[in-house]
């Protein structure tokens, strides 16, 4: 398996100091440099049996999240976009956070997502996306604080990288609740 | 590592490929049109079908609007490899036709959040629909393949349309960071609902459908 140079970060924020996260794709955040008294929140619109991982540091206050869409890569697959697969996205998540300043011991996670919405018999995507990356996290001894995944509801996610907060609304609800 | 595997980047398709796509999605849509139309007697506005290949991350770009609620009906259909179709309704499109189907139903946005909050026979109507839909665009296109293309019971979902395309995309890009996706629109004025329907093809389909066609065609994948 070769991954060949990754063009999968996203730096631009939208108007609202947002970046929104697209498939295969993550974003960073390093909150201690910001000058101006802008908030950026990273957000995935959107996520069915997809995961939104969020690896973060709280005291250097840096911070990452991918939107997974498959637990591994095939064998002979050239990897293009490591952060469409669990078994990549998580190390190379931590690696980035680590490169920029941040502490392993410190390292939290939040995991989202791995929802079926189309109840079809062979549709285990969702789940086996959850078992993947808690798998990986579990390698790399990274403890989840908080989780929502599985059911049969899609999620839309905020994270707010200047205070950590993580806010959820699941398809049917009004209101984005926070949960952390 | 494999040879047989090309960089993601060369898998492309010729206008000529895509506008051979875009005929056999109008073939599908065609017939699955005519069966809708018993349904009413109104006239149905289609669209030119379009036909893209696409990276995985970029498919939401091709639907207004990804982050709404939408209905989405979807069926599988068993070959050699996969082919998968789906509708795409807007919440008011499917409570019209549901309204419009059943006299005694009165389905409205504040009354369904959830697809729970359907009852039975709404639920058996609006699956109905999809099999009406994915059984005749299949068979249009089984004949033009001279195969047997049975498309499985579909399922209903009410959600984003991003989380109901998440499970798409995951099945066909294990193989391909790029995908097919073979799109029509049609609209019933008179009692205001509006549709996408889609065909994806998964490449080993794109492959026989070429040979049938006699189209030459470069995907070593």
């Amino acid at each position: 398996m070769s991954i060949i140079e990754p063009i999968d970060q996203i730096k631009e924020t939208d108007r609202n100091g947002n970046i929104s996260v697209l498939i295969g794709h993550y974003a960073l955040s390093n909150s201690k440099n910001f000058l101006s008294n802008r908030k950026p929140t990273i957000s995935i619109y959107g996520l069915g049996s997809c995961i939104a991982l969020v690896l973060f540091d709280e005291i250097n206050k840096l911070s990452a999240m991918s939107h997974i869409l498959l637990p591994k890569a095939s064998p002979t697959k050239i990897i293009q976009y490591p952060h469409k697969y669990a078994s990549f996205s998580v190390k190379l998540l931590m690696e980035e956070l680590l490169n920029r300043g941040a502490v392993r011991e410190n390292i939290r996670a939040f995991i989202i997502g791995g929802s079926k919405i189309f109840d079809l018999e062979n549709n285990d995507v969702g789940f086996n996306n959850i078992a993947s990356v808690k798998e990986e996290l579990d390698i790399l001894k990274i403890q989840i604080i908080k989780e929502e995944t599985g059911g049969s509801k899609g999620r839309n996610v905020i994270f707010d990288t200047n205070d950590f907060s993580l806010y959820v609304k699941s398809t049917g609800e009004t209101d984005f609740k926070k949960i952390y | 590592m494999n040879n047989d595997f090309k960089i993601p980047e060369e898998f492309h398709l010729t206008p000529e490929q895509l506008d051979m796509l875009k005929e056999i999605g109008n073939i599908g849509s065609g017939h699955a049109i005519t069966a809708f139309s018993k349904l009413f007697n109104y006239e149905i506005e289609v669209s030119l079908t379009s036909a893209d290949i696409i990276p995985f991350w970029k498919v939401e770009e091709l639907f207004e609007s990804p982050k709404v609620e939408v209905f989405g009906i979807y069926s599988e259909i068993h070959l050699t490899s996969d082919l998968s179709i789906i509708q795409i309704f807007t919440k008011e499109s499917i409570f019209n036709l549901v309204n419009f189907l059943n006299e005694d139903s009165n389905l409205s946005v504040e009354n369904v959040r959830i697809c729970e909050d359907l009852d039975e026979l709404s639920l058996s109507i609006i699956t109905e629909i999809g099999n009406i839909l994915s059984g005749h665009y299949a068979n249009g296109l089984a004949d033009l393949m001279s195969i047997k293309l049975v498309p499985n019971v579909p399922t209903v979902a009410l959600d984003t349309l991003n989380a109901m395309l998440n499970r798409i995309i995951a099945k066909y890009s294990q193989i391909s960071d790029y995908l097919v996706l073979i799109k029509t629109n049609l609209a019933l004025k008179e009692i205001k609902i509006d549709c996408v329907m889609c065909f994806i093809p998964s490449l080993n389909i794109l492959k026989n459908l070429f040979k049938i066609l006699n189209i030459k065609y470069n995907m070593d994948l």
